[in-house]
């Protein structure tokens, strides 16, 4: 559940969300490519209006953002370059969109081009069930290059990751974000890691911000108080 | 001795969890009605021990007049068993792409609307309701005589079957790469293409064969009573009391079996 959230997200910035569990971070992301219809309110989305919008409208702005979830979410049974691939399907027609082998060839090259991005260039033929959990999470940042999103909403995308590819996918993430001129939107339950690669964190107590601040000018008994839920 | 055990408030404690009254009255009223059900069953089929020792000795004399088996009709029994392959093939593939039309209707957590899946899911419900049986009376009559009647008849109780099954398969499946090209904005299409289909693909294969293997027995009772091939052959011979010929067209009738068997274990093993 959320109340009253207003938040804007910029180009090159790297975004943490703190919060114990159940308290709307993942809602939040959610709600921001409307896989959860908000009660009220407005989700704006580069500028589209996501509250009302259907077919068509609805999917051009959600062509602007990319997730990359928790659990990883490819498509088990086919490669990792068609996985890739897969983020730019909104922008083909339907003739094309019809089997893999029918994208275009600059779609391909494309493809190619974001994992190489991710430093998994040797791996685009590999099925993507056979991949390690930090190649498959890199592989969906991929994703979302190759969608070329303005927008990379992740959540927990290092939950099930060990500690070395955990901060493979920040550095990742963060790199990305500045190079690219993307913003990103990440959703931690790491504080550690929070200090040391966000740009900026935000704290949400049941459903509510409650801090929005740089990781220098923050205390870490306030982030920690997020968890006791006793924030303020 | 271990700390339960010891313990006297647990002493004469089983396995059996402690009943009411109510609820063993309960059990033996339900069993004493399922007593009395089978034994309406019995004598509504006429069934009696005496049939069964007479009716023994019958088969036996059937059996002595079935070998060896008549050579002259193998040729025939290849080529009707062929046919009735052909017929259960065409039959199932009908219905697989009937199926795959009616599954993003029918499946409750990709379908459009309401509406879309109520009317789906009744399609589905009648065909599967109907058995492929009265589907090949309706079209013995519609198209005539011959195997495309029972093609009709197993392709349309079969989109009832598997249609339910692959729903079922969609409903259960992980909707996590749904999900994440919905995100990105693909359309309901591209989703089942690229997401919903890729992710139940061995299942629906399974389905498929499995479905395939069963409609090669349904073909052969419904060859019986007019759609021709290897059941047809084999009902003529038995009216006809030729059954030297028929144990050829049954020894033929089982190799098709397990042959089709085989094949179908084979595919789903390498693609599950």
């Amino acid at each position: 559940m959320l109340h009253g959230v207003d938040l804007d997200v910029w180009p090159g910035e790297l975004t943490v969300v703190l919060g114990a569990n159940g308290s709307g971070k993942s809602t939040l992301l959610r709600c921001a490519v409307r896989l959860l219809d908000p009660d009220a309110g407005s989700v704006v989305l580069c500028g589209a209006e996501l509250v009302g919008a259907r077919g068509r409208e609805l999917r051009e702005a959600r062509r602007k953002a990319a997730m990359v979830f928790q659990q990883v979410l490819l498509v088990r049974r086919r490669s990792a370059v068609e996985n890739v691939a897969y983020g730019a399907l909104g922008e083909l027609p339907l003739h094309r969109s019809l089997s893999s082998r029918l994208f275009p060839a600059e779609l391909g090259e494309r493809a190619h081009a974001s994992l190489a991005r991710v430093g998994l260039a040797d791996v685009a033929w590999k099925r993507a069930d056979t991949l390690s959990g930090g190649q498959a999470q890199r592989v969906a940042i991929a994703r979302a290059l190759c969608q070329r999103a303005q927008l990379v909403l992740a959540d927990e995308p290092v939950a099930s990751l060990d500690p070395r590819a955990a901060e493979e996918v920040l550095v990742l993430l963060g790199e990305i974000a500045r190079v690219e001129g993307l913003a990103a939107l990440v959703v931690l339950h790491q504080p550690e890691l929070a200090f040391r690669y966000a740009d900026r964190i935000l704290g949400i107590v049941r459903g509510e911000i409650v801090f929005d601040a740089s990781p220098a000018s923050l205390d870490e008994h306030r982030v920690a108080a997020l968890y006791q839920g006793s924030e303020t | 001795m271990s700390e339960a055990a010891a313990d006297p408030s647990l002493a004469g404690r089983s396995f059996a969890r402690p009943r009411s009254v109510r609820r063993r009255l309960l059990w033996l009223a339900g069993t004493a009605a399922g007593i009395a059900v089978l034994v309406h069953a019995w004598q509504d089929t006429g069934a009696s021990l005496t049939s069964l020792i007479s009716g023994f000795h019958n088969t036996l004399n059937l059996l002595s007049r079935a070998v060896p088996p008549d050579g002259s009709v193998l040729t025939d029994s290849i080529r009707a068993s062929i046919l009735t392959f052909d017929t259960a093939l065409l039959g199932t593939a009908s219905a697989l792409v009937l199926s795959l039309l009616l599954v993003p209707l029918a499946a409750r957590n990709i379908t459009p609307h309401r509406v879309a899946y109520e009317a789906a899911r009744l399609v589905i419900g009648v065909t599967r309701a109907i058995p492929d049986f009265v589907f090949c009376l309706i079209f013995l009559v519609a198209v005539g005589l011959g195997p495309f009647s029972v093609v009709l008849a197993v392709a349309a109780h079969s989109v009832g079957v598997i249609g339910k099954l692959f729903a079922e398969a969609v409903e259960d499946m992980d909707m996590g790469p749904v999900d994440a090209l919905r995100a990105a904005g693909a359309s309901r299409l591209q989703v089942f293409l690229h997401a919903v289909l890729p992710g139940i693909a061995a299942t629906l294969t399974g389905l498929a064969l499995y479905r395939f293997d069963t409609n090669v027995r349904s073909v052969l009772y419904l060859g019986a009573i007019g759609g021709g091939g290897l059941g047809f052959l084999l009902y003529d011979s038995l009216q006809l009391f030729q059954y030297r010929q028929a144990t050829t067209e049954l020894a033929v009738l089982l190799v098709l079996l397990l042959v089709v068997e085989r094949v179908s274990l084979m595919i789903r093993q390498r693609i599950v």
